[in-house]
């Protein structure tokens, strides 16, 4: 027996725990508690459902970046007001309610749930459907109404949709956003309207918005798969509108894993040639509505796409160059800025040190808040092209530039990586901390990663449409039995594959 | 050599406090910024009550940083005029005038009494200096018995530089009178000091010399008239060192050493 027991050898459990947090189950959507524990240098959420079993998700293929990246957590701001009551607890109250920790850098209005597309990939589930709805000028105007009361001086409104080309009334409700005082109003668009229609393209320059158009490519194979259509001369078509109407553009890239991971590249250099595109944004495909169907351990992160352009375009950024946003939890975005010049671009992180100001942890003496508050501005969800003003009209700025500011217009460019939430990843850790918001028509301020993952986009698309709303079930690999098709084109679980129930939450209990 | 060492000197520290060199540097004037400076400092291990000298003490950024990080009183010694009322008027906007003084002097001749402060702090300096054996003597000699001196420099082996990296421009870059790591700590021996640690940070050179190259290349992008000329020589030269550090010929290096 004693020779036995020597023989049995204790080892080490094959990951680091990390964090202790809440989720939701992606089927049931009931909350969880939650694991996020690093193996193989990589990030990994887990947590087990009473009904469905456990799930693990990768959050961040990076451990080490992850870690480093705490650092740049900023102490959050309070709202001007809260349009909601603690009372079940995050993520079931919003929004927000009082124990949100950021205020909204950003707003999203969806005008409409219809679209002059049927992507295969639209987290809104967005598409020519018989069923839908389109705000009315009423509505647009109390949930701005609502966002200008909750932050006073709002910095950035998104319009989207659907399509927000489409609704009759888009440019009444740019306006209407501009003379609200929103500092910057912008359009999330597919581009086919402004292509296709040059009156509305110069109607649109009269107003000025800076379009978020949608750009996932250049190869047919990353249309089809993505787009369900070869759009590209689409897309070349509505740049040129812009470039010639004096329209500013970023380029908003879905990537997904085996579809376009070879495009970022093509991307970046494009987007820093083209006259009209000041800056990229990158994001891996949010698995909420409809997508294709993707393993949840091997879907791209952050830290993939950074390394993807570092890789891509390597005589011009490196990793480093991107840094982490500090108003919403640093690990959710990155960013680099860079002034662009006959021999390519210098990254504003080899110009200053960038970690000098935004560790918020480091028990050094600021060298300048003034510096600090800048590039706070600048790394920033509320970011938009020019935010390097901030740091550059700054009396004592870290780099103290020669010459005129307004000579730089179009020199300096921008690169946003961001990664939404989905009912597989979702960390309340990190969505208590989002300062990216949908308004919606009852008033609320709804965090996005939880209006794409709790169910809230269902109930307001019930509510708006009076039509009922499935909820929809992430497209995942190990959900496939228990998965049916929305009339969307998303998924629903279809009633199956619910295991023996064990409650392993102990929570508003004690010892028996 | 044949620059005379007077112009050597004077021409170092009038560069350093010019516009063109704040912008090029920016408020750190060293190859690894605030963070070796913290690192210096701590290796210096004063407290509140003891007094410091920074010799070339430039805007006095590293001096304001020392007085903070460890409640120390601080004297900042610069050659050039313009650094020294620059360092005391950081030192008025922090409020910190009490503890930061500024005394313009030359660093081979240290307006300070024998043994009379508790450490020294020397970044990015030595190197510029004319006469390294004198500028280390003076810092043995204002040091208390049992202080330390945390010297932080470019470190070179000369006889393998190109000869872009030897004239006047390169002195004031550091570069051309630089020492080994190894010269550099037998220097601190033959003045009495004990070395007690000498390490490499070539990664902060690296850094810089980026830093300055891509900041030569936004002043141009801007059209910025003070670097019209010296641009084109400015990049030649930072691509000369970087192809240096890349050999090895060309590096940074700390050296902490205690006066017994």
């Amino acid at each position: 027996m004693a020779l036995h027991q020597a023989d049995r050898r204790k080892v080490d459990r094959d990951e680091v725990f990390l964090e202790y947090t809440k989720s939701i189950c992606p089927v049931c959507k009931r909350v969880l508690d939650a694991e996020v524990n690093v193996r193989d240098n990589r990030v990994i959420l887990r947590k087990r459902c009473p009904q469905h079993g456990p799930f693990e998700a990768l959050i961040y293929s990076d451990a080490e970046l992850y870690m480093a990246q705490q650092r740049y957590n900023k102490p959050g701001t309070l709202p001007l007001e809260f349009q909601s009551e603690v009372s079940d607890g995050c993520p079931l109250d919003c929004g927000m309610c009082p124990e949100h920790k950021q205020h909204a850098c950003l707003a999203i209005v969806e005008v409409n749930s219809g679209c002059n597309l049927d992507c295969p990939i639209c987290f809104a589930d967005s598409g020519h459907q018989p069923d839908g709805f389109s705000l009315s000028f009423e509505q647009v105007e109390f949930m701005l109404d609502r966002f200008v009361a909750a932050e006073g001086e709002p910095e950035v409104v998104q319009f989207s949709g659907g399509e927000p080309t489409i609704h009759p009334q888009i440019l009444e409700f740019i306006a209407l956003a501009q003379a609200k005082g929103i500092r910057m109003v912008m359009l999330n668009t597919n581009g086919i309207r402004i292509a296709r229609d040059r009156r509305f393209a110069r109607e649109l320059a009269a107003l000025k918005p800076h379009l978020y158009l949608q750009f996932d490519g250049f190869e047919l194979e990353t249309h089809l798969r993505i787009r369900g259509k070869d759009l590209r001369a689409d897309k070349q078509r509505a740049l040129d509108a812009c470039a010639e109407n004096g329209l500013t553009v970023t380029l908003v890239a879905a990537i997904e894993k085996g579809v376009n991971e070879q495009e970022v590249g093509a991307i970046v250099r494009f987007a820093l040639a083209h006259e009209a595109v000041r800056a990229v944004a990158f994001q891996p495909v949010t698995h909420s509505g409809r997508h294709v169907e993707f393993d949840p351990l091997e879907r791209l992160t952050n830290a993939d796409v950074m390394k993807l352009v570092a890789a891509q375009v390597p005589e011009w950024y490196r990793l480093d160059d991107f840094v982490p946003v500090p108003c919403c939890f640093p690990s959710c975005r990155s960013m680099s800025y860079a002034f662009v010049d006959g021999d390519g671009v210098v990254p504003f992180t080899r110009l200053l040190e960038i970690d000098d100001y935004l560790d918020y942890l480091s028990n050094r003496v600021l060298p300048d808040p003034e510096v600090r508050q800048a590039l706070e501005r600048m790394f920033s969800s509320s970011a938009t092209p020019g935010a390097e003003r901030a740091l550059l009209a700054c009396e004592s700025c870290g780099i103290d530039l020669p010459g005129r500011l307004d000579e730089l217009e179009d020199k300096v460019f921008m690169i946003v990586v961001q990664d939404f939430q989905d009912a597989y990843t979702l960390n309340v850790r990190q969505l208590m901390k989002c300062c990216v918001v949908e308004l919606v028509p009852d008033g609320r301020l709804i965090p996005f990663c939880a209006y794409n993952s709790v169910g809230y986009r269902e109930q307001v698309r019930a509510e708006l449409s009076g039509v009922e709303v499935a909820p929809v079930v992430p497209n995942a690999l190990p959900l496939q039995p228990l998965l049916q098709p929305t009339p969307y084109g998303s998924k629903t679980a279809n009633g199956t594959g619910i295991v023996a129930p064990v409650n392993a939450s102990n929570v508003g209990r004690g010892l028996e | 050599m044949t620059i005379a060492p007077e112009e050597i000197k004077s021409c170092c520290a009038a560069a350093y406090s010019s516009e063109a060199a704040r912008f090029l540097l920016g408020d750190s004037f060293h190859p690894g910024g605030a963070a070796l400076t913290s690192h210096l400092i701590a290796a210096l291990e004063v407290g509140t009550g003891a007094t410091v000298v920074d010799v070339a003490s430039g805007p006095g950024t590293s001096a304001l940083q020392l007085t903070r990080e460890t409640g120390a009183d601080v004297i900042g010694v610069d050659l050039s005029p313009t650094s020294v009322a620059a360092g005391a008027r950081a030192a008025r906007d922090a409020g910190l005038s009490e503890r930061v003084r500024f005394l313009q002097g030359d660093a081979e001749a240290l307006p300070l009494p024998d043994a009379s402060v508790d450490g020294a702090l020397c970044e990015c300096a030595l190197c510029t200096f004319p006469n390294k054996e004198a500028a280390v003597r003076e810092l043995a000699r204002v040091l208390r018995p049992g202080a330390r001196l945390a010297l932080a420099d470019v470190t070179a082996d000369v006889t393998r530089l190109p000869p872009e990296l030897t004239g006047l421009q390169a002195w004031i870059a550091c570069i051309a009178d630089a020492r080994s790591l190894a010269e550099l700590a037998s220097l601190l021996g033959g003045a009495g000091l004990i070395v007690e640690q000498a390490e490499r940070h070539d990664e902060a050179l690296e850094r810089l010399l980026e830093r300055i190259d891509g900041r030569l290349r936004v002043a141009r992008l801007l059209g910025a008239s003070f670097v019209d000329g010296a641009l084109a020589r400015g990049r030649d030269l930072v691509a000369a060192a970087q192809a240096a550090l890349a050999r090895g010929d060309l590096g940074y290096g700390v050296v902490v050493a205690r006066r017994p």
